[in-house]
């Protein structure tokens, strides 16, 4: 798909407050696999290194979240490290499915980044408690004029009928709490005891459902049936 | 139970959102790389699932972004400027 993944050594510039390599260059990408995959002193300073690759992108994710700015700069900086501890066990042991369709360091980076999302995400709604049958708060209707008012309350009854009606009792749990009350996805899972990717198939059959719901009662246009029903 | 008084347009929007052409949060995972190297790097336009799926899935979406900003930060590339062609990338087609 590109050029980059086998390209020659690369110098990076971690750029980060921890780095303590600073600007150094990096083995180009067979030369990471092969260090990475051989005890020895060049594996201790690969993995060195490789830890300080997901210390600089767990920051950078952490650094773009509005939620980690309640959490604090001692409790952001563990979750940092953390991150980078888990995402490098996991980069290790996923190295033999790296293909160098992209550069060893993009990634590795897509680690760091998932882990420090999802522990910044858990920590802000550590202490919040989820009630799955919520009723949310009242919102504003914010249609323009009498005919807009009534198409957004007619949509709106719709779409409630539809909740009831179209969803499983999980599914209905699941869409209230994701995509109404706008709890991420990842602390829903969490407390689910499921991944993220069931959640979201979840979601995405209880979208198909309401769709087909909406279309037939003329609010929407018709749906390619394409669900699994396993929710 | 929410009520009809309850669903602001935009949870409405979420919730009836098309979805389709699928994309499971872990293909995204797996491909998340190569499609923002390439879109980073080379300008390859975002397929249309993977287009869908970051406009419907707020965590991979958030974590996508950051792997660009750093991608191109690797590249000499600006991050706003990436940034941006992101989401000009994800709104540039109907959902």
């Amino acid at each position: 798909m590109n050029d980059t993944s086998n390209s020659a050594e690369l110098t990076v510039s971690t750029g980060e407050p921890s780095s303590a390599w600073g600007e150094e260059t990096l083995p180009a990408d067979d030369d990471w696999v092969s260090r990475l995959s051989t005890p020895g002193r060049a594996y201790e300073h690969a993995v060195a290194q490789l830890h300080e690759l997901m210390i600089r992108a767990a920051r950078r994710q952490v650094s773009r979240m509005r939620e980690a700015n309640a959490l604090g700069a001692v409790r952001r900086e563990e979750i940092i490290h953390s991150a980078a501890d888990e995402a490098t066990m996991a980069v290790l042991s996923r190295l033999a499915s790296f293909e160098g369709r992209s550069a060893f360091t993009t990634w590795a980076y897509k680690f760091g980044i998932l882990h420090a999302g999802t522990e910044v995400r858990r920590a802000a709604w550590r202490d919040r408690e989820i009630n799955l049958d919520d009723i949310p708060e009242q919102h504003q209707t914010v249609a323009q004029s009498p005919e807009g008012y009534a198409e957004g309350r007619d949509l709106a009854n719709a779409v409630h009928q539809g909740l009831r009606e179209a969803l499983t009792p999980h599914q209905r749990r699941v869409a209230v709490a994701v995509l109404i009350d706008e709890v991420p996805i990842d602390v829903l899972a969490e407390r689910l005891g499921i991944n993220r990717g069931a959640l979201y198939k979840t979601l995405h059959d209880a979208r198909q459902r309401l769709r087909a719901y909406l279309s037939a009662h003329d609010f929407l246009l018709p749906v390619a049936p394409r669900e699994d029903v396993t929710t | 139970m929410t009520n009809p008084e309850s669903l602001s347009p935009e949870a409405i929007d979420r919730l009836t959102a098309n979805t389709e052409p699928w994309l499971s949060c872990d293909d995204c995972f797996e491909l998340v790389d190569i499609v923002i190297e390439a879109m980073v790097v080379s300008s390859t336009p975002l397929s249309e699932e993977f287009r869908v799926h970051l406009l419907r899935c707020p965590a991979c979406h958030e974590e996508a972004r950051s792997l660009a900003e750093i991608v191109a930060v690797d590249h000499g590339l600006s991050p706003a400027e990436t940034i941006g062609r992101i989401d000009s990338a994800l709104l540039g087609a109907s959902s």
